[in-house]
């Protein structure tokens, strides 16, 4: 008998693991989020083949994207130069696709009315498409590192498991390892910026693509404001404008300064974010 | 209540936001100026020369506004601001990192040897340390580090000026007395003022302010803003050439082509402050120079400044905010801290 009223009681929430995980696996199984998944993973093999295929730097090309040259029989560099090459467009169009879709796709399917209007609170709502969300972008970042430190060792090679550090040193493997882990934590807290900000756009609209080109739009401008002279007192002010920090873990003694920095920022802009987005979710009809 | 709610709402976000900007823009607050007992400019410049080198690790801010020509592969040399990361382990050994983008230039001195280190081009270049100072070995060509350039700067300038400690300040979290030299009335010289911050405890020079006549803002700024003395870790001052890097030597007696030679071939006119350097344009650069600019160099002198003549002949001046060169056109050289006239007074002589 007691065991039939606990159950009772139980039963007036749903399990939030479950629901999370019924979240997750509805954003995996959608063709659109595999497929930019596919793409990314991409990336770092791309690079890996095209630095094994064209050599290294010393051959008289000195005019590349220095990142990428430090590749070059440096394979574990690849997943730091591919996290940032990624990060600049691709990352955030990953992210933005997912967040498009947790609201104003449901919203533009019509979906979105019959959750909101399903006994669950509003908030718990939105912790589940952020769960839905955050695993896109621990996804897709985590791929690109391991795909990356795959091909930086088979395909790219290098002094037998070592990073050479931008300062010339020598790491082993471990702290090489170690790097690519901090600069893919940092390039998760940038990337949940990105999608937070997503997700307030997303709840207030029914247009996925709105969201996405707000997103994109959206870094587009902050690159040419950060590109503009006059207006260098706006740079603190830019979530981009600190995304050259990842290239400090390839620094010897590690400066942290621009890593801490650019994360405050982005925590900033994830605060924001979320905030605007539960406020509007808390009282957005159909 | 709902309006209530979305004024919270608002609030709430305002706060969130100006919080987090205030806390990830606002730099440091410049706090008072601390309270020091009061020391005669000699004996705080005697006491810069006689201190101790103590091991530190810092981070160097170069303020920059020279109005040079931009150098490829030194960022640093360029109008605008820079960071360079300092280590100093005492007895000559010393690390600097230059970071740039996408790349960094590393100079590392264990006390017997230089290495000089670009991950560009991943080339490095090994030179033995100068006996006499070195420091210098660690500071580069452009006095980016703090103690030698404010060290030299006191040494040189002493006879000319008038040397006063004009109050105290805060550099980098440590408290500082404010050594300021303002050239004599009668010295023709484009500078207004040379200002170098003293740590007050550890008598080591931290800031470098250069003030030029007519501009209120610093030509030039060098100094910590951030500095940790302490033992250092004795790894950081070794270098072993990472696998895959070119390794050359820089030819013997030449570790330093650019500016002592200069300094040593020309022909010095005039004293203290206005002192102009009349020598000959330097045939190409020497090799191994450890800069990486060796494409550049001396060419690019005739394609900059606005042609000039008069009695002296002709040539091309470039002016920059704290100093003046001409170039002749028949390869002489003058330069100095100087208005133009006085440069072609030293030509004409």
């Amino acid at each position: 008998m007691t065991t039939l009223e606990t159950r009772t009681a139980t039963r007036t929430t749903a399990p939030l693991g479950r629901l999370a995980a019924a979240e997750v696996r509805w954003v995996l199984r959608r063709p659109r989020t595999l497929v930019l998944l596919g793409l990314l993973a991409l990336v770092p093999v791309a690079i890996g083949v095209g630095i094994a295929l064209t050599g290294g730097p010393g051959d008289g090309d000195r005019d590349g994207p220095g990142l990428v040259a430090a590749v070059a029989g440096n394979g574990l560099v690849l997943p730091i130069a591919a996290m940032g090459l990624a990060l600049t467009l691709l990352l955030p169009l990953t992210v933005a696709t997912a967040s498009a879709d947790a609201l104003a796709g449901e919203a533009s399917h019509g979906t979105l009315r019959g959750l909101l209007l399903a006994p669950v609170g509003r908030t718990r709502l939105v912790v589940m498409k952020a769960v839905g969300v955050v695993t896109v972008a621990v996804l897709a970042v985590l791929l690109v590192a391991v795909v990356g430190v795959l091909t930086g060792l088979v395909v790219v090679g290098g002094p037998s498991g070592t990073m050479i550090t931008l300062s010339g040193t020598t790491l082993g493997l471990g702290e090489a390892l170690g790097r690519v882990l901090l600069v893919a934590a940092w390039t998760v807290v940038q990337l949940l910026a990105v999608a937070a900000v997503a997700l307030a756009v997303s709840a207030f609209t029914e247009h996925p693509l709105v969201v996405l080109a707000s997103v994109l739009g959206g870094l587009i401008v902050f690159g040419v404001l950060a590109a503009i002279p006059s207006l260098e007192w706006l740079q603190p002010l830019l979530l981009t404008s600190g995304w050259s920090a990842g290239t400090d873990a390839l620094r010897d003694p590690l400066p942290l300064d621009g890593l801490v920095s650019s994360t405050g920022r982005a925590l900033v802009y994830l605060v924001l974010g979320v905030g605007i987005t539960v406020w509007r979710m808390r009282r957005r009809d159909g | 209540m709902g309006r209530r709610r979305w004024v919270g709402a608002g609030l709430g976000a305002v706060l969130v936001g100006a919080v987090g900007v205030g806390l990830v823009v606002a730099p440091a607050g410049a706090s008072a100026a601390p309270v020091l007992p009061p020391v005669s400019p000699e004996d705080l410049v005697s006491s810069v020369m006689t201190a101790d080198q103590q091991p530190f690790a810092g981070e160097v801010e170069v303020d920059n506004a020279l109005g040079l020509p931009a150098v490829p592969g030194v960022p640093q040399l360029a109008n605008g601001t820079s960071s360079v990361r300092v280590w100093s382990g005492g007895e000559g050994r010393g690390r600097v990192a230059l970071p740039s983008s996408d790349g960094e230039r590393t100079l590392v001195s264990d006390g017997t040897t230089r290495w000089s280190y670009d991950s560009r081009d991943r080339t490095a270049t090994r030179a033995p340390a100068g006996e006499g100072r070195p420091d210098n070995a660690e500071a580069g060509p452009d006095n980016q580090d703090p103690t030698t350039a404010a060290t030299q700067a006191i040494a040189t300038l002493r006879q000319s000026s008038t040397v006063a400690v004009d109050g105290t300040a805060e550099v980098a979290g440590r408290a500082a007395y404010q050594l300021v030299l303002t050239p004599l009335p009668t010295e023709r010289t484009l500078l207004r003022e040379v200002r170098v911050a003293v740590d007050a405890e550890t008598r080591q020079p931290l800031q470098l302010t250069v003030l030029a006549q007519g501009s209120g803002e610093p030509a030039l700024q060098v100094g910590f803003s951030e500095i940790a003395y302490g033992p250092q870790d004795a790894s950081l001052f070794t270098f072993t050439p990472p696998p895959g890097t070119t390794v050359r030597d820089a030819p013997a007696g030449e570790g330093r082509p650019d500016r002592p030679e200069g300094e040593e071939q020309g022909q010095r006119v005039g004293e203290g402050w206005d002192t102009v350097i009349v020598g000959r344009a330097p045939q190409g650069q020497p090799e191994g120079q450890p800069e990486g600019q060796q494409p550049e160099g001396a060419p690019d002198l005739s394609t900059l400044g606005t042609p000039v003549s008069g009695p002296w002949g002709s040539g091309r001046v470039i002016t920059t905010a704290v100093a003046t060169v001409i170039v002749t056109d028949d390869g002489r050289i003058a330069a100095g801290a100087v208005p133009q006239q006085v440069l072609t007074e030293a030509l004409a002589r």
